[in-house]
């Protein structure tokens, strides 16, 4: 007989997934102890563009501000804005995706058209007028991401559930008298959980791409750092084209946006390989 | 006769696109007696699915009832609020479906399966009470090693045993009806007989409703027989009377195909043709075109329905001789 491993031990076997999953741990971490790390960056610091040392581990800007303290204090706020985004998706993209798709009929059909009216906008323009007319502030550019992208979210739960709801054992359990409420949320939960989670982890990953890209525009928080800040204000002072090139100045959070991403794609493949129970034996 | 579940003239049809609704089932009427099993026998398309679906009320979204009742226990089904119906499925009504490999959830372990029927209907035992149940039951299906199984998940179960775990499912609450939509179709024929032999043990307990085209089935554990023809009953009675006298000529068809080991066949016998869709549906009897004694009257007027014998009736238009009790 075939022993079947929990999740956990599924998991933790599986090399790509506990990769990705340091990273992002790491990331959280670095995010919520920024306090304790490093103190705020603010004002001005007396030793301008300075190589990585032993002080600087990833120098200093123009302004003679620790690169790595801009850098960990990023992290706390990319953090957060992907956190709030993907809340604001899930909240409304995962309940309008499960009901279209189960209880087909005029409610289906109506979230169905509303999804594809969202899916039509065009979501950097749109972002940016809404970040515009809503004024900078980290978490109107959260709540922003997320409105723009529960659509392909509800798209993906809807679409999985309208095939696990022709199921038979969608029927066995109805016959059984399970009611609906339980059905869709752990019936056919359970069973779409796999692509949605590696979309929410897509959401994260996009969330902190959608940030920088308008901090860099300059519509993001001037007052907060994050990661696209940092690169907004290496863009201003010139870093990029500068010779000697100030290098650490934008490659670093160049770097943490691209590890972010890969991590919360790592994580969320692994999640969905593993959420299969039919997956976990070898 | 009252039985514990009674279809009376109950018709349903199907909404099409152009909003007609094209009937399906027409003034079907027939009975389940407490503590009896009953087999439903019919080609595919007669449906015989169909009937068991306007049971639990869980008709595909563009069917339309057209009239008629189904009593159960002296209630009327279709009457009943979706909440109460809720509460008698799994309970009091149960259901075994015909595919095993696709009718338990491929992520949710067996034991968690079992015991949520439980739990739904009997929400005032533990989580350990319910595991000691859940466990019982697995044990009374015959499925080895119930403590270790209890943990596992479908794809763990070959197809014999996933029946018996949709069988312990759906019995588990002890139901006063229990379904079975082709329990054995997707099984082969040594597993059949195990699942066969389960399901006339759990019987005992209360009434079974049969689906099936498999006769041979049916002479095994039902005390009644209803045989269905492009959703009209055509004949029903007492094992004992149909099998001995079948009368309508699509009974008669249905018992002369079965294959049989004393007589030397070159070929066996077919009926011609098919059930037609329910589009194609005759005003009269709607198996005349196939029927070898039909005449012109078969094809425009619905033949009455006429009592052979106190446990035997029959819907056709030819003459046959009346039996006392048979």
């Amino acid at each position: 007989m075939i022993e079947s491993r929990t999740f956990r031990e599924a998991f933790f076997r599986n090399r790509l997934a506990v990769l990705g999953l340091i990273g992002v741990v790491l990331i959280a971490l670095t995010g919520i102890l920024a306090p304790i790390l490093r103190e705020y960056p603010s004002g001005y610091g007396s030793e301008l563009y300075n190589q990585p040392s032993a002080k600087y581990p990833l120098g200093s800007d123009s302004m003679g501000l620790d690169i790595f303290a801009e850098v960990i204090w990023g992290s706390r706020s990319s953090f957060y804005i992907s956190l709030m985004a993907v809340a604001v998706a899930s909240l409304i993209g995962i309940p309008a995706g499960l009901i279209s798709g189960y209880y087909k009929g005029w409610i289906g059909e109506v979230i169905d058209g509303t999804v594809d009216i969202f899916l039509t906008l065009p979501t950097l323009p749109l972002m940016i007028i809404i970040a515009a007319v809503m004024g900078p502030s980290i978490t109107n550019v959260a709540i922003v991401i997320g409105l723009l992208a529960w659509p392909s979210l509800a798209r993906i739960t809807r679409n999985a559930t309208l095939k696990i709801s022709e199921m038979q054992f969608i029927e066995a359990a109805r016959s059984l008298g399970i009611n609906s409420k339980a059905i869709l949320f752990k019936h056919i939960f359970l069973n779409i959980a796999g692509p949605v989670l590696v979309n929410l982890t897509l959401v994260m990953a996009t969330a902190v791409l959608a940030e920088s890209g308008l901090s860099f525009l300059g519509l993001g928080d001037p007052t907060t750092w994050s990661w696209g800040t940092i690169l907004k204000k290496a863009w201003d002072a010139g870093a990029i084209i500068d010779t000697p090139n100030p290098w650490w100045w934008w490659l670093s959070p160049s770097l943490f946006i691209t590890l972010y991403v890969v991590c919360f794609n790592m994580l969320g493949t692994g999640i969905n390989d593993t959420l299969n129970p039919k997956n976990r034996e070898d | 006769m009252p039985g514990l579940l009674e279809f009376n003239n109950y018709s349903m049809g199907f909404l099409n696109d152009e909003g007609q609704v094209i009937n399906m089932m027409d003034n079907v009427s027939f009975a389940v007696q407490e503590g009896r099993a009953v087999g439903i026998v019919g080609e595919s398309g007669c449906g015989k699915s169909m009937t068991t679906l306007s049971i639990m009320r869980l008709l595909p979204n563009n069917a339309v009832v057209q009239g008629g009742v189904i009593n159960f226990q002296g209630t009327n089904l279709l009457a009943l609020s979706q909440e109460s119906m809720e509460e008698i499925r799994g309970k009091d009504i149960a259901m075994i479906f015909q595919e095993p490999m696709t009718s338990l959830n491929p992520v949710l372990s067996i034991g968690f399966q079992i015991g949520e029927t439980l739990q739904r209907h009997q929400p005032a035992l533990s989580k350990a009470e319910i595991k000691e149940k859940v466990i019982e039951q697995l044990r009374m299906v015959g499925i080895p090693n119930p403590e270790k199984r209890y943990s596992q998940f479908p794809h763990q179960f070959s197809g014999g045993m996933r029946q018996r775990v949709m069988i312990a499912m759906a019995t588990i609450c002890h139901p006063k009806i229990l379904i079975a939509d082709e329990p054995t179709t997707a099984l082969d024929v040594t597993i059949q007989a195990q699942v066969l032999d389960l399901m006339s043990k759990l019987k005992v307990n209360g009434s079974l409703m049969l689906i099936t085209h498999n006769l041979g089935i049916v002479v095994e554990i039902c005390d009644d027989v209803v045989v269905m023809y492009a959703g009209r009953v055509v004949e029903s009675g007492s094992m004992v009377e149909i099998f001995d006298h079948p009368t309508h000529p699509y009974t008669r068809g249905l018992f002369a195909a079965i294959p049989t080991l004393t007589h030397n066949q070159d070929e066996l016998y077919t009926i011609p043709g098919s059930v037609p869709v329910s589009t194609k549906f005759l005003p009269g009897c709607r198996f005349a075109p196939r029927c070898t004694q039909a005449m012109e009257h078969c094809y425009t007027q619905v033949p009455p329905e006429r009592e052979l014998s106190p446990s035997h009736l029959v819907n056709c238009w030819l003459e046959f001789e009346q039996r006392g009790e048979g």
